[in-house]
């Protein structure tokens, strides 16, 4: 009999309410997607949608499944680095509920669906680098309480997020201006940071009346480049070198150099371990340095593949613009640059702008451009 | 290297020596004791010839350079003897002069024209020149004692120095004949003589750190161009210009008044082909040994200065009362005139001993010490002038601020303090890689000498422990009373070996541009100057019974006592190296805030998110 009751029990199969728990992970519940039909893809749309959603039934049924479907139309509504638009979708969850009022319910992931969602939610933040505030951590409080693992997700994040966020030596502002002159100036300004010395212009190519196009340079240049340039020998000529790309976050800036001969390696022939002859200054009071100057590589500029003159980003990254940097940097103290010649290698500029190329491009061949 | 100085071996060759020391048979160190007795030295006078007009020097044999073989841990011990250089009628000829020069620069109501004419009646602008040109002759030791008067007035100081320096430079430096020419205008006094050496930073990396150059034109005359600080303000003066020849190599010219090309912008003075006369008798090296000696000087000018400073300090404290009690029994000011007083002191000593070695050797090489003498100065004065003229605060503001522009001035005449320290430090550590080349090789390459190494390690066991056996018996050759500062100064020589070989053996022949490491051996080089002396100039005034000497006496323990610590420290920072003595994390710090374009921290309430 015993025997009975135990292989009863034991073939007996569990209750529905146990397995539709999981089992509705893998159903797909259609619900009505109020993302679909909006005209206006932006914030206030979002937002909006979201709000509905919250006023159309108060039990709000299905709010795991709207979130999940808020999160993948993020980007499309542009507000996927919008600390605003998640603190809303975090709103979208009940407060109070999920809270464990027992141990077990603590300790064995109470609602687990609703903390997955939550920390899909911050996870989802944390690749787009939004960074949480206080806010946020009360929220997450009221919703998960202490024990819930999107508030541990939380703190875990608020430890990291402030120090990535100034990990870069160069430092952005939160929102990238929209002006590529200002993104350019920003360019250039951090690939020239090596030397605290540069100068940064900013000149149009209307100031130079052969140009056909009429854009901005971004043009930069130090003291000690412009000395640099301006011993250059006139038999070698100088050779403009790009595009280049940097990057400012997800936006990326066309950079051009301006490359010169550079001085030879310093040699150092000296044997380092023999202390009989140290140098020592004459002791003259008032005499230090050296009546010589060093000829060989010693700036930051020189490097291996030539000295860097110049650099410069302009606002159509085309051949005339760069001609018109040439001309501008002459007039504007480098008078050198009218007698040298210099050689434009311009391997296939980018297809977007090569729209606003007024010459025909040429791929491959080097073209000299004697000044 | 560190590793290899862990084991030790027992080195008894001075055993024998050292035992009898520790019983006190004080007749066994007789022959060392010697030279600090007292020395009664025969003055020749040759009677026969009574032409010989000029001044007798009594110089003794040529020494080792005294604080370039400190480097090494080698103490000349005769130097303790504080050097005596005048006789008795050198010394009343001395103090008569220097009496006609006190009443006209100790009187405030004098005018600088009123000086300027007793300079010229005491014959001071022809102080160094010789008794057969109408000079006075004087050696280091008078040119101090008069410039100690005449530093009164600031200006007179530095140019009669300028002038002293020039004037010693051309003598050497000319040829006779043409000397003899020009010395009777030079030492008029009209026409002081001008320095013209510092030139401008360089602006543009093209431009070598020294610009002015002198060519031979096509009629042998040379002619030079340049620009340098001068604070000359007249055309109608010589200006002793150095300038570059032939590439590398440098030169002193005379320009005489009224050359051409010479034009005058504030305090720089540019030559555009200016015809000079060359120095050229006096090699690089000696030019450098005369010009140095504008170091000396400086120092004691800016010793009256501080001297002024406490002098109007105390006059300022005098009359005025605090809580019903004169000011002047508060303890914190009368420990800040204290200190300002040792610094004097220490200064003061070491400047006469320099003087001293200058004077009594034969070809002295103390380049070194002069530079030394002019940071001991400045290094201190600058701290102690401000810290005295706290105690009037805003009450004097003219006559603070006209005293501590003064020191400033001075302080950064000619040269900066970093410039003259690298001086001290590299020529030391030069003299230091001489003796030591052979030893630091070994140690930069430990396993093709490993029984040199493990050697190495017994011996300095007791210096990686900073507790070196002090086996130079200092103390014998002072008086009894000053044995502890004695071996304090002891302990400090023996320190300095150790340093040059830990910097020589970390950096190799590199050393020469680990810039922070040097400055600190150089102070240390200077501290040890100065304790020399001080404790010297103690144990002679003491024993010769001078007024005030047992104050002396604590004045020499004292300045021993804080001296050796700063000493201490700095050799312990040398030899933990640039991570423990946080140089390597205040350089980042520098670098970081010379190429940042904001500010390197935060604000302190700053946040990163709300």
């Amino acid at each position: 009999m015993a025997a009975r009751i135990l292989r009863t029990f034991l073939t007996v199969k569990p209750s529905n309410s146990i397995i539709k728990r999981f089992e509705s992970n893998k159903k797909s519940v259609s619900v009505y997607d109020p993302f679909r039909n909006k005209p206006q893809k932006n914030k206030e749309a979002y937002l909006e949608a979201i709000k509905i959603f919250e006023s159309q039934d108060k039990r709000r049924r299905g709010h795991v499944e709207f979130i999940y479907a808020a999160l993948a139309r993020m980007k499309e509504f542009g507000v996927h680095k919008d600390l605003e638009a998640y603190k809303a979708l975090v709103d979208v969850l009940p407060k109070g509920r999920f809270i464990p009022t027992n141990i077990f319910q603590a300790e064995f992931m109470h609602y687990p669906k609703q903390q997955q969602c939550a920390v899909d939610l911050l996870e989802q933040m944390e690749d787009n680098a939004v960074m949480p505030d206080s806010e946020m951590e009360q929220m997450l409080l009221n919703i998960f309480g202490r024990r819930g693992i999107p508030v541990r997700k939380f703190w875990r994040m608020m430890y990291w997020m402030p120090k990535f966020k100034y990990l870069s030596p160069w430092l952005l502002p939160d929102k990238l201006p929209d002006d590529t002159l200002e993104l350019a100036k920003m360019a250039i300004q951090r690939i020239t940071s090596v030397d605290p010395d540069i100068i940064l212009d900013i000149w149009q190519t209307e100031e130079i009346t052969a140009s056909i196009d009429k854009t901005w340079i971004v043009s930069a240049q130090s003291r000690a480049q412009k000395v640099l340039l301006a011993e250059q020998p006139l038999d070698e000529p100088l050779v403009v070198k790009g595009p280049y790309n940097v990057y400012m976050r997800d936006q990326v800036v066309t950079y051009f150099t301006l490359i010169g001969k550079t001085r030879p390696e310093p040699t150092d022939d000296r044997d380092i371990d023999d202390v009989s002859n140290i140098s020592k200054p004459t002791g003259i009071p008032g005499f230090i340095g050296s009546t010589k100057l060093p000829s060989v590589k010693c700036t930051v500029h020189e490097q291996d593949d030539g000295t860097i003159v110049s650099v410069c980003a302009t606002g159509t990254s085309s051949r005339d613009s760069l001609l018109s940097w040439i001309r501008l940097l002459e007039k504007y103290d480098n008078p050198l640059l009218s007698e040298i010649p210099v050689i434009f290698t311009l391997t296939a500029p980018p297809s977007d702008i090569a729209i606003q190329e007024t010459q025909p491009a040429t791929t491959e061949e080097a073209n000299k451009e004697g000044t | 290297m560190n590793f290899a100085r862990k084991i030790c071996t027992i080195r008894n060759q001075t055993l024998s020596t050292n035992f009898s020391r520790k019983f006190r048979i004080s007749a066994k160190n007789f022959e060392s004791s010697h030279a600090s007795q007292p020395q009664v030295q025969e003055e020749k006078f040759d009677f026969e010839d009574l032409n010989v007009l000029e001044r007798t020097e009594r110089r003794k044999p040529k020494i080792n350079p005294f604080i370039k073989d400190v480097f090494v841990s080698v103490f000349n011990k005769e130097l303790l003897a504080y050097p005596e250089i005048l006789n008795k009628e050198e010394t009343e000829n001395l103090n008569a002069r220097l009496a006609a020069l006190e009443k006209v620069f100790y009187d405030p109501s004098k005018t600088r024209e009123e000086r300027k004419m007793a300079l010229k009646r005491t014959r001071m602008y022809a102080a160094p020149v010789s008794l057969t040109n109408n000079g006075l002759a004087a050696n280091h030791t008078e040119s101090l004692q008069y410039l100690d008067v005449i530093s009164s007035d600031v200006d007179l100081g530095q140019e009669i120095s300028d002038h002293w320096v020039c004037l010693e430079a051309v003598r050497k430096g000319l040829e006779e004949d043409k000397y003899q020419q020009i010395v009777d205008d030079l030492i008029t006094g009209d026409r002081p003589l001008k320095l013209c050496i510092k030139e401008k930073v360089a602006e543009r990396i093209t431009q070598a750190d020294f610009r002015t150059h002198a060519e031979l034109d096509g009629q042998g005359v040379w002619r030079i161009s340049g620009e340098k600080y001068c604070t000359s303000d007249g055309v109608d003066e010589y200006l002793l210009v150095l300038s570059s020849f032939e590439s590398d190599r440098v030169r002193a010219f005379l320009v005489h008044p009224n050359a051409k090309g010479i034009e005058h912008n504030g305090s720089f003075i540019t030559f555009r082909q200016t015809p000079g006369t060359p120095l050229n008798m006096v090699t690089e090296q000696a030019l450098a040994q005369i010009l140095g000696t504008s170091r000396l000087h400086a120092a004691t000018l800016c010793r009256n200065v501080l001297r002024r400073g406490v002098q109007s300090c105390i006059e300022y404290i005098k009359p005025r009362v605090f809580s019903g009690k004169p000011v002047s029994e508060l303890s914190t000011i009368r420990s800040t005139i204290g200190e300002a007083v040792l610094d004097i002191y220490a200064s003061e000593s070491a400047d006469y001993f320099t003087a001293g070695l200058l004077d009594g050797y034969e070809s002295p090489d103390a380049e070194m010490e002069m530079a030394m003498c002019r940071n001991i100065m400045v290094d201190r004065g600058i701290t102690s002038m401000l810290n005295l003229l706290t105690i009037p605060a805003l009450e004097q503001e003219e006559e603070c601020k006209r005293l501590l522009d003064d020191m400033r001035h001075l302080a950064a005449r000619g040269e900066s303090m970093g410039s003259i320290n690298m001086f001290i430090a590299l020529n030391g550590i030069h003299h230091a890689g001489k003796h030591m080349a052979e030893e630091v090789k070994q140690i930069r390459n430990p396993l093709y000498h490993p029984g040199f190494i493990l050697k190495k390690v017994f011996e300095s066991r007791h210096q990686e422990n900073d507790n070196p056996k002090l086996n130079l018996y200092l103390a014998e050759h002072l008086h009894p009373t000053l044995k502890p500062p004695s071996e304090n100064l002891e302990y400090c020589v023996l320190r300095m070996k150790y340093a040059c070989e830990t910097l020589m053996s970390r950096h190799g022949l590199d050393v020469a541009s680990a810039f922070t490491e040097l400055n600190r051996l150089a102070i240390a080089g200077t501290e040890i100057l100065a304790m020399t002396a001080v404790l010297a100039r103690a144990s002679r005034s003491y024993c010769i019974g001078l007024h005030n000497a047992e104050l002396e006496m604590k004045l020499a323990a004292c300045y021993v006592d804080s001296a050796k610590e700063k000493v201490r420290k700095l050799i312990k920072e040398i030899d933990d190296g640039e991570f423990i003595n946080l140089d390597h994390f205040k350089i980042q710090f520098g670098k970081k805030t010379i190429e940042g374009t904001s500010n390197l921290v935060e604000k302190p309430i700053a946040r990163t998110f709300w």
